[in-house]
Parts: structure tokens; sequence; C-alpha cells
């Protein structure tokens, strides 16, 4: 699905991502984890064409289409979804009016048919159950005055809406306490199948407790430098991150 | 200053009106001064330099357009280059409308009552020229107690077709005692010709009275409009004011209000959406002249192609007007890198127990906001609509009446999505 070949990224001067490989299959779960300024929520941005960084070297290929070719609008309608570390608030625009928008230019896209009223109140109410979001949320200004919980949750039932092919989660388990926490994995455990893959870019082991990964990779100083396991990850729970650095800095 | 060609033209004019009527000496003082340009402070970013030198047809004719019709007005009165009918009569015989004349000899003590307020008057020849030149002067009288649950309708109209013209309208509106009425006047346009459109309004809103002003100004290109609103508010009266800027080459909204007795309220909203050659300016005026009043101001604007926008907002605390309290708020979005605005908030304060606030913002819309939406598939272009629409909503959301919400949302949707379309 998935194809980064030695991708390169810089910010300005400065050098970020050094050498990404990695390859994500239909129905696996990637973790990617990594100290602090390591390049893990760059690598999520990278992917999702945030234009603030420039790829330097390397490439990246989902499902057969370069994807640093495409704009960020194009990339979400052959299917990636990011959810964000810090969701954007956006004044005046509803939720819901948000979705419809988003829908409808992915289907436009797709050359689908729009949606009516009628297809939309159906599915989102659908949708909402993944979440146990409430609908006076999303007819709200979207994220705006949110709590940290309800801006992630919200995140994940726009994932639900969108049903992308590949959802990166940039630290989605930050700010969250353990029952939003709960509530969160549980939606993204359900949107799993075998025909969507994950990765899950997080700097604590926690959210892998509810999330099991088919496979964790470690990044740092813009690399992959160890890839494994779930266990991996248990081990990065009881070590910290410091074996790591020392083993790559030797 | 006048060309020597266009001022012999209307000294012309002087001698015909006679050169000691209240008309021939309001001309005088207009030929002394001249049109506005950009070395008067008040008109620093709106120059009329060039109207200095054109000759113009100073009485066109009124257009007999067929009568409009709106089942959702009370009443319809229409008035084309300056000349006032009435399409839509009302049934309530609360409502008059009458001119001037005949409006005194009804009600004579409003005669004192005019005579005793004069606007203060800072660098407008403009004033003086419709004063000297406008060839009617209507009144809108509504009567004491009387409430019109439905608007009236103002079409007001400017048509040239061959020569440049000059359309010099009058309006005066007397809301008597405990009355309430909304006006919603629609300001268009006709013929291809360049049109200097000069409106002056005067509106006196009694005792307790409310009084609810939208105007939709949505001129063709060609036409400088120049509208001087001044509204005075006795004790505890509310004025709503909502002025739309849509569309002309140049709009200069002078909008003044003062404050006369306690316990007024005084709501100023303004929403200005010029683009490519158009140029809109609001200069506004709040003169808290007595205590316990409240004001509040919300403009917002959206500048696309190379359009210019000017904010100039006046509070005046005079110091007899303790436990004022007056907001003041003046928002815009750049939609394009070729837009400019300039905005000057202006709070001039002498008494001491009084809550102002003031603020203004001019930037551009949100990258990250944009970063966002794209990110969820949706279109670069269709995100800044849907961005510049979230923003002037606040503004149209307050404005009441379904028919009008409606279709200024649609006409403001419309120019939006064009300039964004264009510039992608």
């Amino acid at each position: 699905m998935l194809s980064i070949k030695n991708l390169h990224a810089s910010i300005g001067e400065k050098e970020i991502l050094r050498g990404i490989d990695l390859e994500v299959k239909a129905g696996e779960v990637h973790a990617i984890m990594g100290p602090n300024g390591s390049g893990k929520s760059t690598l999520a941005s990278v992917l999702a064409g945030r234009e603030d960084y420039e790829v330097t070297q390397g490439t990246v290929q989902f499902l057969g289409k370069d994807l640093l070719d495409l704009a960020p609008e194009a990339r979400a309608a052959e299917g990636i979804f990011l959810a964000f570390q810090y969701p954007v608030e956006i004044p005046g625009v509803s939720t819901t009016n948000f979705l419809k928008s988003a829908v409808n230019e992915i289907r436009k896209y797709r050359g689908e048919e729009p949606m009516d009223a009628v297809q939309f109140l159906k599915m989102f109410k659908e949708k909402m159950a993944y979440v146990n979001i409430d609908q006076s949320l999303l007819s709200r200004a979207l994220n705006e005055g949110f709590s940290g919980g309800e801006k992630k949750r919200n995140e994940i039932f726009q994932m639900a809406v969108l049903d992308p092919k590949l959802a990166i989660l940039d630290e989605t388990d930050s700010g969250l306490d353990i029952d939003a926490l709960r509530i969160v994995a549980e939606g993204v455990n359900k949107l799993k199948s075998p025909n969507n893959a994950t990765i899950l870019v997080t700097h604590y082991q926690r959210l892998l407790d509810y999330i099991v990964p088919d496979y964790v990779h470690v990044l740092y100083k813009g690399r992959i430098v160890k890839s494994g396991t779930k266990e991996l990850a248990l081990e990065l729970e009881e070590r910290g991150y410091d074996w790591i650095k020392s083993e790559v800095d030797q | 200053m006048l060309s020597a060609e266009l001022s012999t033209t209307l000294q012309d004019i002087a001698q015909t009106l006679g050169l000691e009527s209240e008309q021939g000496k309001a001309l005088s003082q207009f030929l002394d001064k001249g049109f506005p340009t950009s070395k008067w402070e008040e008109w620093k970013y709106t120059s009329l330099k060039d109207f200095n030198g054109i000759d113009r047809n100073w009485f066109p004719k009124g257009n007999s357009n067929s009568p409009i019709s709106a089942d959702w007005a009370e009443l319809i009165i229409r008035s084309s280059n300056a000349y006032l009918s009435i399409d839509k009569t009302s049934s309530n015989d609360g409502i008059e409308v009458l001119n001037f004349n005949e409006f005194i000899q009804k009600c004579p003590d409003f005669l004192e009552i005019w005579t005793s307020k004069k606007p203060i008057l800072d660098q407008n020849s403009l004033f003086d020229l419709n004063v000297a030149l406008s060839p009617q002067h209507p009144v809108i009288w509504i009567k004491k107690d009387v409430e019109i649950s439905q608007a009236i309708l103002h079409q007001y109209q400017v048509n040239s077709i061959e020569k440049a013209s000059s359309v010099q309208s009058r309006l005066l509106i007397y809301v008597e005692e405990g009355a309430k009425a909304t006006l919603i006047e629609q300001q268009t346009s006709t013929g291809t010709a360049d049109i200097l459109s000069n409106f002056v309004q005067e509106i006196f809103v009694s005792k307790g009275a409310q009084f609810t002003y939208l105007k939709d100004q949505d001129f063709q290109q060609g036409v400088s409009h120049i509208d001087h609103t001044f509204i005075y508010q006795a004790e505890g009266s509310q004025v709503d004011t909502f002025t739309f800027s849509l569309n002309a080459s140049l709009i200069r909204n002078n909008l003044h209000f003062y404050i006369e007795g306690p316990q007024v309220v005084s709501n100023l909203n303004g929403l200005y959406v010029p683009g490519e050659n158009q140029l809109m300016d609001s200069h506004t005026v709040v003169d808290h002249r007595m205590p316990h009043a409240e004001s509040n101001e919300l403009y917002k604007g959206v500048l696309m192609g190379n359009a210019t926008g000017v904010f100039n907002g006046k509070i005046f605390v005079r110091q007899d007007a303790q436990k004022t309290n007056a907001f003041q708020s003046c928002r815009n979005v750049l939609a394009s890198t070729r837009a400019t605005m300039n905005t000057k908030p202006q709070l001039e304060i002498w008494a001491d127990d009084v809550k102002c606030s003031h603020g203004t913002t001019t930037g551009q819309l949100n990258e990250e906001a944009l970063f966002y939406m794209r990110s969820r598939g949706i279109s670069l272009p269709a995100a800044r609509t849907l961005l510049l629409l979230a923003f002037v909503q606040e503004v149209i959301n307050k404005v009441e009446h379904p028919v009008l919400r409606e279709s200024l949302t649609e006409k403001i949707v419309a120019k939006i999505q064009q300039s964004v379309d264009l510039s992608n």
C-alpha cells in the first residue's frame, strides 16, 4: 500500500528526515516511536503534504501513485488521513458542514455523485456511534473551544466518515486522560479492516495497550534505527530511549 | 480645486438658483472647496480629485421603470435619480410619505427640532453640493406609538445612459415617540455611464422609539456613491443599522450617530466586500452626548482583487456621558495579495466613568486552517470560500429579515466564490 524509500525532508536549511524506508501493507498497524525531536511528526506531515517541508530525496508510493506529486486534498481523496496532534480551530464552520464539503469534494475527485442531506444524516448517525460523540458537538464551530479530548474524538469521527485506506495518527494520545484514550482507541479498532492500514505516531507505549501494533519502529535523528514487534514497545517503556540512542550514536 | 470650466458651469447654476437662496449659498460654499482630494485628512485614502474636472448632467431626469413589488413590504417607495414615487401604498395611516414643506405644515413643531440639530460636518463639501442641487426633499413620517411590523422598502436607483451625471438625493425620516419601524434600502443603478450618487439622510428617532435601517449597496461599476446618514437619538431609543457594501467603483459611507438622551442603544453593523477596481470606505461617528447609553459597532471586510478598503471609526464620549458603554470592532481579511486595507479607530473620551473598547485587525486566511481543510479533501478554492463565508456570516446572521438575509447571503457567496475561482 505505502512504500517509502530513502525519504529526506528539510524545513528551511535543517534536514529532519535523513533516509526513511518503510513498507506498509493493507491490514497492518505500524507504530512509529522515538524520542522528542526525532522526526516522527515531520514524517506524518510530509505524508499528508504539508508545504512547510521540502522533500529533498527519496520516493513515496501510495497504491501505485507517486504521493509526493499530489496536493494535500488529492492525497485525502486517494485515501490518506492524518489525525492532527493539534487539530486546528475553524471558526464559523460546523463539523457537519465541514465534513459535507470534504465528502462531496472527495466524491467529485473520484467522479461520484454528491451525497444529499438525507444520506449525510444517515451516515453521520451511524459513524457517531464509533466514537460515542454527541450531536451537539458536531453542530458547533469545528474545534472551537473543544477540550483536548473532544478535539481528538472529533478527529476519529472525521476519520470514520472519510473512511481512509491509510490513517496516520499523530500523537493522538497526547493530552488525553485514560477514559478518552480508551474511547479513541476503540474507535480506531472498530475502523480497522483487512483493506486499510494504520500508522500510529506516539511517544509513549500507553496507546499501544489499546491499539496493538503489528510492527514497531523507532525513529531517531531522522532514521528508523530499530524495528520489531509490540515487544519492542514494551522494552522501550521499561528501558527508555537512551540505550537505543547510545547504540546508534556509537 | 474645480476646473475653470466646471466652476463656470456651477456658477451659472448658482445664479439660476438665486445667490441668496439656501441652495445658492450652499453651492457657493461647494464652489469654494470643490471635491475632496487626498490632501483632506478625512479623504486621505478616498480622493475624488478627478471629479473636479468632470462636467456632468447635474439634473438628470428620473426613470419611469415599472413599479417594483415585494409582498413582504408594508410600503414601497422608489427614488429614481432623486425623484420619489410610491409603488405600494400602506394601509396604515401611521406612516406618511410627503415632501418637506407639506410635512412642516402638518407637523410645525418639527421645524425647531430640525434647525437645532445640524450634523458636525468635517471636510464635507459634498453635503453642500447635495443641499444645493437635490430636486426634492421627501420625508418618511412614522407617527407616535405606531408599530410597523413589516418593513418599508426604499428602492434607491441612479440611472444614467449617455453622459456622466450627478444625482443629489435627500431623505428625512422622523420616527415619533414610541414608534417602531424597519427600513430596507436597496441601492442600485442602471446605465453604463459614470454616475456620482450623493445621498443625504437625516433620521430623527424620538423617545423610546425603535428603528432598524438596512442598506444593500449593489451598484454597477462606474457608480461612485457617497452616503451621509445622520441619526439623532432621543432618550430610550434604539437604532440598528446594517450597511452591506457589495458593488460600485467607489462607496463612501459617512454614518453619524448622535446620542442625545440617556438609555439609548445604538448598534452599527457593516460588511464590505470590494473586488477588482473597487474602493469602499466606512467613516463612522458615534457621539455619546448623554449618560447611560450603549453603542456596539461591528464592521467586517473581505478585500479581493486589487480592492481598497478604508475604515475610520470615531467614538466621542462627552463629559456628560458618564456610564457609557461603547464597543467597536473592525476585522478584515485580505483575500488577495494585491488588496489594501486602511483602518483608523479614533476614540476621544472626556468622561471618566465609562467602558470603551476597540479593536481592528487585518490579516490573511489562516494557513494552518487551510492545510487542515485540504488534508480532509477540500480543495484550496473551496477551503478559502468556506473560511471567508464563515467570516462574513457573523454580520449577515444579525439580519432578522429572512428574505433579506437569504438574498444578501446569495449575492455575497457568489461574489466571493467568483473572486476565489479567479485567483486560482
